[in-house]
């Protein structure tokens, strides 16, 4: 019996030795923080408001294929060797995408992606021990990006699902139906109108600062937003603020992308990169601008070509009048190969291309609005209220810039459109303003006709050579429901509830 | 010696307890003093012998109903202390029948064992505890190591191919070193692993990397949950049970075995592309249907290209996948094993050396292997094992699967170009041809790229266990095992400046670049056991066992990459520009309870229960916890009265189990919320940038399975034949899947249980042995498996899961409700158009021209719309069934094995077929595309498409997909038993031919066991590394 109760102690030790504590299940991931408490001090959520910024960046280095590559300005360099792309990026150019196209799908969970971030900093900023100055920029900041992202939305895909709330629990998520797009303008103009009373004067940014939004951004938007809407009172009200705040011209349109030359007096808004170091916050764009192919001659590093996307038309390199300095600022008609010496006269974007130290990080910023984009359109709003009269003055500091005559009186109301629609189409060139500004200020006839010419004229003289590629009947085929894009195939799926646009 | 002789010293080696181990000193101490508690009062002394007077060393000799006893020496002698009230031994020997002996009195007891008589009283270990096989009443297949004693294998996987139903093994790649794939009864999950859990001597291992074949003692796998359940949450794919060999009692033993043997790759499974001459032609002949498509005529001839002109004077011709491919490459290895010891402790030394030279040139595969075994019995009742084993792995190696990878490249690159320069160097950049008519892609010299490139992966293996054993009350047994294995792995991978890019227009030189990962891993687990075992009136048998377990283990790791290094001679990460290095940790951990109850009446009826309950750090802290019951029974109706006088069944069981088990191999993480990177800059400084990476799910628990199976096991004809057959459905569910959700959550998936899926399968194995005549023994084995998988939910709104690969890699899967797991997604393909009319005719197809392919439009709106609306199934990557044959005959000192393997009614989609019959002109092509539709005779029935371009013609289609039914003649092996004489130092020479993977019978070219992406897209080949056929010569020797 002694040596039975020295067994049963023993054992109890042996089993106790490893107790049975859930302690011992407990792993939190070293490598991450968890969502848990994070949101709680200033600390942390500067470091979720600058993730939406970053968020920001790769959003912004892909929007060239949805509002320039889709319109006239630009173009492919043809790849005849490797088709590989022809379904996905190249559809956009030639108006083949579709429910399942990839990049069409990336559009719109970038954005969502982002989207989830600003609400979930919104929801926590109340409860977040922060000092109440910094507290407002916060919002005012998240409340921007919120109206940003469904203005750019509204403009893709017409209406579209309304999400201000975190969801975090995913179910919640499968009953939502998309909203009409007055409703999400309405939550835009909200979101704007709170913004601007909390984001801080442009003037008043710290340094450290420089490169977050300012009153000005959110100014900048409501005049698009407004102008968008066609109420066009409610947009130079807007616009005027923005001139109100202290911006101008820079003296040389060169200076408005020189890196050297970042958050200018003519910025409002600009996507922040820093190349030339391990950071990872390079701009990789200009690499997917460059033409295929070469041996260095545009990158500046010996064998390294580019994407051979975003390539200018021979269409917009024939609009720029003559002696206009921003031609050769913003474009190339191409280049001298090395080997040959001979002119390969593939166009490629000039106006990022600046050198840089290491090969595949550039430094240049990405603009959003500078003060040129709000001029040209303070000059559309007072022209659609009362005519052209008192919207040349705009118009022309703006030309005077380029090195070109003013525009002289006595245009229509309709002419002077036609004129600001090229000019915007110049001056902010490759700068994702165009499928926008096309779909603003021209009726759907107009936009189909503008589009179908341009088709042709690539399908007559192409920009790039094709080789013995023939198209497609379906290229550059583009009917009125293409204005806005499908709503993509996977969302449906998982909700199918969720309508689509007519035509897909 | 005859060869008896030597088999029965052989096998003396072998001795049949298997155990796990390593110490733990803190109970050794603890239990010193405890004392012998039931009396022993009689020696018993005796020998075993075989019926031909051989004496039998290592035969079991037990005292009945308990597991107490002793082994017989290596003289066949045994001497056992019983109780006074111990009536009878039984005494077993592998090979024989066993036999229980009544001690009546006697002291000295001499007993005569039949020799070739049933193994069901070979002790298998099934789970925590060994049983024997008429006693098992679940599902596990022994793997008879006999039969795959010459096949040069370099892994663990390699001796079950074949080997037992229902577990699959696929020789996906012929990479040295590289682990097979291997699945148990089928698919069971879309969303977590298929991987078996192996258990090496008692560890729990997530694969058996580092394992010397050549130490291994016996391999049993568990099918069924009833079997499986013990192991809880890892149990629901299968487990697999290693037992090492132990030291043998009795003279030391001294084993040599020597095997080397050369590789290569037969030319019936390789793929054929064009020489230079074809090329050219093929260039010539696409120019001028290019030129008919935009003229309607025939050009002159000088209005081709010069450069294409004249294909005849292409008069350098390479065949790049001759150039990769190596002569003759050696296979080797070596094995040293020293056992020896005495009653009171045994012990095993072994050394082993693997040296295989891969098929590709310059690749290979190295290991070193030790390992020391020792077991020792401190008193009557205490014993305490350890095991260390150490294993050293280097690798040279390449990628693969992949079309920028050597062996891809080999097969599309430019064939007119030479490998060398004139100068005797590499010929860098193939295929820059630059002239009208020629666009063949550039490319980097796979001969250089296999010289220069270095790929290394090294790995170092250190694991040890120990354990104590302690016998008590003279039927308890507590067990307390401790494990703990140290990993630790480095890769290396240098790409020189001398190389061309892999992609396209990078000429030489290149920055080079460096990529290198190092990785540590430490997992520990400790395991307590408290066994009962006890007869009741001779005939309730009694078995039961309580256990606690837990399990923890950490990987850190630290990677880096540079590029832009100034010259080619140092190879270190900072002497790159441009570098980057991050680290990573990361754990789990696991605690168990079980128990299992076992009970036979009178060897007659048979129930088994067992039951684990387990915690497991993966899953969300409100469902961490998950019960995993089974329970099994089985009568044996040879038993029954009726059945004693059928003469030609010696036995016959049925049974039937039902049991749960789980799966939690879903990564670490994935119920926990995590925040990404997502940096910015503002003020022209860096800004730390938190995003939500993924959602939280603390509800996130097990994947579960259920599973039935009910068998039949018989022994027919005077024990000449067995049988083993099966059904068994097996159904898992809350399936640990990445659901979509909308991404207007900010995301695209998270992680839930939901989803089903099933498998239901037969089973058969039968064995035949006989001797025809003294001299000539016969032997089979035959097993086939049927499988049927079948998804049953994945979710009302996720009810099919696709997989995409970038679609000019050919080849898409779909997990279909109602459907198996992963079957080949595309156009149905109909043929090629063969004029515009048809094209008119036709459903519209944007971009057809004639040639092109004709796709279906399944859902005939008219359109075939390339937003994949007109998708269907095309190919099921599943087989019917697979089979294996082994025959083997003995004649004298002669044995001879052969071994067939095959699979029946399933695909390969071919995503390489995308390059090598992509007919653009940018890539050598297959020789069959001579037989392409021409623009010149405009055949209807071609089924290879214009090289004229157009669209989507490598979208997944039904072409690329191909019947891979096969039959192949796996093994075939010659040995000789070499006649020693008695005084001889040497105790026996075996010497053996062997040839592997020999000869296969298919329509498929190329490997039909491929796998390129694996998980639920199967069956996908995309240029693997090509599987040699290998002959080896070899041979044992025993000192």
């Amino acid at each position: 019996m002694k040596n039975l109760i020295k067994i049963f102690i023993s054992l109890s030790m042996v089993f106790s030795m490893f107790s049975c504590s859930d302690d011992f299940l407990d792993k939190p991931n070293p490598n991450q923080l968890g969502e848990g408490n994070f949101y709680a001090n200033e600390v942390h959520v500067h470091q979720a408001v600058m993730g939406v910024y970053g968020q920001l960046q790769g959003i912004t280095g892909n929007q060239w294929l949805y509002s320039e590559m889709i319109t006239d300005n630009t173009t492919i360099h043809f790849d005849q060797s490797n088709r590989g792309n022809a379904p996905n990026i190249e559809s956009f150019e030639y108006w083949q995408y579709n429910t399942s196209t990839g990049r069409m799908y990336n559009l719109y969970s970038d954005i969502y992606n982002a989207m989830g971030n600003i609400n979930l900093i919104l929801s926590k900023l109340e409860g977040a021990d922060i000092e109440a100055g910094a507290k407002a920029q916060f919002e005012g900041e998240m409340r921007f990006f919120r109206a940003y992202y469904y203005f750019l939305l509204t403009q893709y895909y017409g209406d579209v699902v309304l999400v201000t709330e975190p969801l975090t629990d995913p179910s919640a998520a499968f009953e939502l139906a998309r909203s009409p797009i007055e409703t999400v303008y309405a939550q835009i103009e909200s979101d704007l109108a709170a913004a601007t009373v909390s984001l801080p004067h442009p003037n008043a940014i710290d340094a450290s600062d420089e490169g977050r939004v300012t009153k000005g951004a959110a100014l900048t938007l409501a005049g698009k937003l407004w102008l968008t809407r066609k109420d066009y009172g409610k947009a130079k009200t807007a616009l005027d603020q923005v001139a109100a705040l202290g911006y101008g011209l820079l003296g040389n349109y060169a200076d408005v992308f020189d890196p050297t030359n970042k958050n200018h007096n003519e910025s409002i808004f600009e996507v922040q990169f820093q190349g030339g170091n391990d950071l990872g916050e390079e701009s990789g764009f200009i690499y997917n601008f460059y033409p295929r192919e070469t041996n260095g001659e545009v990158t500046g590093f010996q064998g390294r070509s580019g994407g051979g996307w975003n390539i200018p038309t021979l269409d917009i390199i024939g609009d720029y009048e003559d002696g206009d300095v921003r031609k050769d600022i913003s474009l190339s008609e191409g280049y001298t190969d090395m080997n040959t010496n001979d002119f390969v006269a593939i166009p490629f974007i000039e106006k990022y291309r600046y050198d840089h130290t290491i090969e595949g990080r550039p430094d240049s910023n990405w603009p959003i609005y500078r003060y040129a984009d709000v001029l040209l359109m303070l000059a559309e709003a007072i022209n659609e209220v009362s005519g052209p009269t008192g919207a040349y003055g705009y118009l022309n500091e703006v030309r005077s810039r380029a090195g070109l005559l003013p525009a002289t009186g006595g245009l229509s109301k309709e002419a002077f459109r036609t004129v600001l629609l090229h000019e915007r189409r110049i001056e902010l060139a490759f700068e994702n303003h165009r499928w926008f500004d096309l779909r603003r200020t021209l009726s759907e006839t107009e936009l189909i006709a503008l589009l179908t010419a341009h088709g042709e004229l690539e399908r007559a003289n192409q920009t790039t050579p094709r080789g013995d590629y023939d198209f497609s009947a379906g290229d550059y085929n583009f009917s009125a429901f293409e204005i806005l894009f499908p709503i993509p195939e996977r969302e449906r799926l998982v909700n199918p509830d969720l309508g689509q646009n007519p035509g897909y | 010696m005859k060869k008896n002789e030597l088999l029965k010293r052989l096998r003396a080696k072998n001795g049949k307890r298997p155990y796990g181990a390593f110490i733990m000193l803190l109970f050794f101490a603890l239990f010193l003093n405890a004392q012998n508690i039931y009396s022993q009062d009689k020696t018993i002394t005796g020998t075993v012998k075989d019926e031909a007077g051989e004496l039998l060393p290592g035969a079991s000799v037990l005292i009945k109903g308990t597991t107490n006893g002793t082994e017989t020496d290596f003289d066949g002698n045994f001497s056992l202390s019983v109780g006074n009230d111990v009536t009878t031994l039984v005494v077993s020997y592998i090979g024989y029948t066993g036999q229980e002996v009544a001690i009546a009195g006697q002291s000295s007891i001499n007993v005569l064992l039949a020799a070739d008589a049933s193994e069901l009283d070979e002790v298998v270990l099934v789970g925590y505890a060994t049983k024997r096989k008429k006693d098992i009443v679940s599902a596990v297949s022994v793997i008879d190591l006999a039969e795959v004693e010459d096949v040069p294998a370099a892994s663990v996987e390699r001796l079950l191919l074949g080997q037992a139903p229902g577990v699959n093994v696929s020789t996906n790649s012929g990479r040295p070193g590289q682990n097979l794939d291997i699945s148990i009864r089928g698919m069971g999950s879309l969303g977590a692993g298929n991987d078996p859990l192996y258990v090496v001597d008692g560890f729990p291992l997530e694969s058996s990397n580092g394992i010397n074949p050549n130490d291994i003692q016996s391999i049993s796998i568990l099918k069924d949950a009833a079997s499986t359940a013990i192991y809880g949450a890892r149990g629901s794919n299968g487990v697999i049970l290693i037992t090492t060999k132990k030291g043998t009692i009795g003279k030391t033993t001294v084993t040599l075995d020597v095997t080397t043997g050369v590789q290569n790759v037969p030319d019936n499974r390789r793929v054929e592309m064009m020489n230079a001459v074809e090329f050219g032609e093929f260039q010539k002949s696409s120019w001028i249907d290019k030129y008919i498509a935009s003229n309607g005529s025939e050009p002159a001839e000088s209005e081709i290209p010069a450069g294409i002109r004249n294909p005849e004077s292409n008069t350098i011709s390479t065949n790049w996948m001759d150039e990769i491919l190596a002569d003759n490459p050696l296979f080797t290895k070596y094995d040293l094993s020293i056992a020896s010891g005495s009653e009171k402790t045994q012990s095993l030394i072994s050394l082993g050396y693997l040296d295989q030279e891969g098929v590709i040139i310059k690749t290979n595969f190295e290991r070193f292997n030790v390992r020391a075994k020792v077991d020792t019995k401190i008193t009557d009742n205490i014993t305490i094992g350890m095991n260390v084993s150490g294993s050293m792995t280097k690798e040279k190696t390449i990628g693969e699967d992949s079309r920028h990878q050597p062996v891809g490249l080999a097969l599309w690159v430019d064939p007119r170009e030479p490998v060398y320069d004139e100068d005797g160097g590499f010929n860098t950049y193939l295929g820059d041809r630059d002239t009208p008519g020629d666009l063949i892609f550039n490319s980097a010299n796979p001969v250089q790229i296999l010289h220069e490139r270095k790929t290394t992966q090294n790995s170092n293996s250190l694991v040890a266990n120990g354990y104590f054993e302690y016998k008590f009350l003279e039927d308890f047994t507590f067990k307390s095992t401790l494990n703990a294995t140290l990993n630790n792995g480095r890769y290396n991978d240098f790409i020189p400046s001398t190389l061309s890019g892999f992609v396209w227009n990078r000429p030489a030189p290149n920055n080079a670049s460096l990529n290198e990962n190092y990785f540590e891993s430490f997992n520990w687990s400790a395991d307590q056991l408290v066994s009962y075992n006890k007869v009741f009136n001779d005939v309730h048998s009694v078995n039961a066992l309580l256990g606690y377990s837990s399990q923890e283990a950490t990987i850190n790791s630290i990677a880096g990459n540079a590029s832009k290094f100034p010259d080619d001679e140092i190879r270190f990460l900072q002497h790159g520009e441009t570098s980057n290095v991050s680290s990573a940790e990361s754990s789990w951990s696991l605690l168990a309870y079980f128990a299992q109850f076992n009970y036979a009446y009178n060897n007659k009826y048979l129930v088994s229960a067992t039951f684990r309950r387990e915690g497991s750090s993966r899953f969300g802290s409100d469902n961490r916890w998950g019960n995993f019951p089974a329970a099994s029974v089985g009568w044996r109706i040879s038993e029954e009265a009726i059945l004693q006088d059928v003469s030609w069944i010696n036995d016959l069981k049925l049974r039937a189990s039902f049991g749960a088990t789980g799966n939690n191999d879903i990564g670490n993480y994935p119920s926990l919320s995590t925040l990404g990177t997502a940096d910015y800059i503002t003020g022209g400084s860096f800004q730390a940038g938190k995003i939500l990476s993924s959602l939280s799910n603390a509800n996130l628990g097990w994947e579960k399975s259920e599973q039935f199976d009910y068998g039949i096991d018989a022994t027919l004809f005077n024990n000449h034949l067995t049988v083993v057959a099966e059904y068994y459905k097996k159904t898992t569910t809350d399936m640990l899947l990445a659901v979509n959700i909308p991404v207007i959550t900010g995301f695209q998936s998270t992680f839930t249980n939901i989803g089903k899926v099933e498998n239901t399968g037969f089973e058969l194995g039968l064995n035949y042995k006989t001797n025809i005549t003294e001299d000539l023994k016969f032997r089979s084995n035959f097993n086939i498996s049927f499988n049927k998988n079948k998804v049953l939910e994945i979710d009302g709104d996720n009810d099919e899961i696709r997989s995409q690969n970038s679609f000019y890699d050919g080849g898409a899967s779909v997990s279909k409700v109602g459907r198996p797991i992963g079957m080949f997604h595309g156009f149905r393909n109909l043929g090629t158009f063969s004029s515009q009319a048809e094209i008119d005719a036709s459903p519209t197809q944007d971009g057809a021209i004639p040639g092109s392919f004709i796709y279906e439009d399944t859902n005939g709106d008219g359109v075939v719309s390339y937003d994949r609306q007109d998708w269907v199934e095309i190919g099921n990557p599943h087989p019917d069934f697979v089979w294996a044959f082994n025959a083997g005959l003995d004649y004298k000192a002669f044995d001879f094995n052969v071994v067939f393997t095959g699979a029946q009614d399933y695909d390969i989609i071919s995503a390489i077929q995308a390059t090598t019959m992509n007919l653009d002109g940018v890539f050598n092509v297959q020789t069959r595309a001579k037989d392409r539709f021409r623009y010149t005779t405009r055949d209807p029935n071609a089924t290879i498409p214009t090289s004229n371009y157009w669209k989507w013609e490598r979208e997944s289609n039904s072409w690329y997909v191909h019947d891979a039914s096969h039959v192949w003649l796996r093994n075939v092996s010659v040995g000789y038993t070499v006649p020693v004489k008695e005084s001889s130092f040497l105790d026996g020479v075996r010497v053996f031919v062997n040839g592997d993977n020999l000869y296969l019978f298919t329509d498929y070219v190329g490997n039909p066991e491929v796998n390129a992406n694996g998980g639920i897209s199967p069956g996908r080949d995309n240029a693997p590394y090509p599987l040699p056929s290998t002959i080896t010569l070899g041979a044992t020797f025993k000192f």
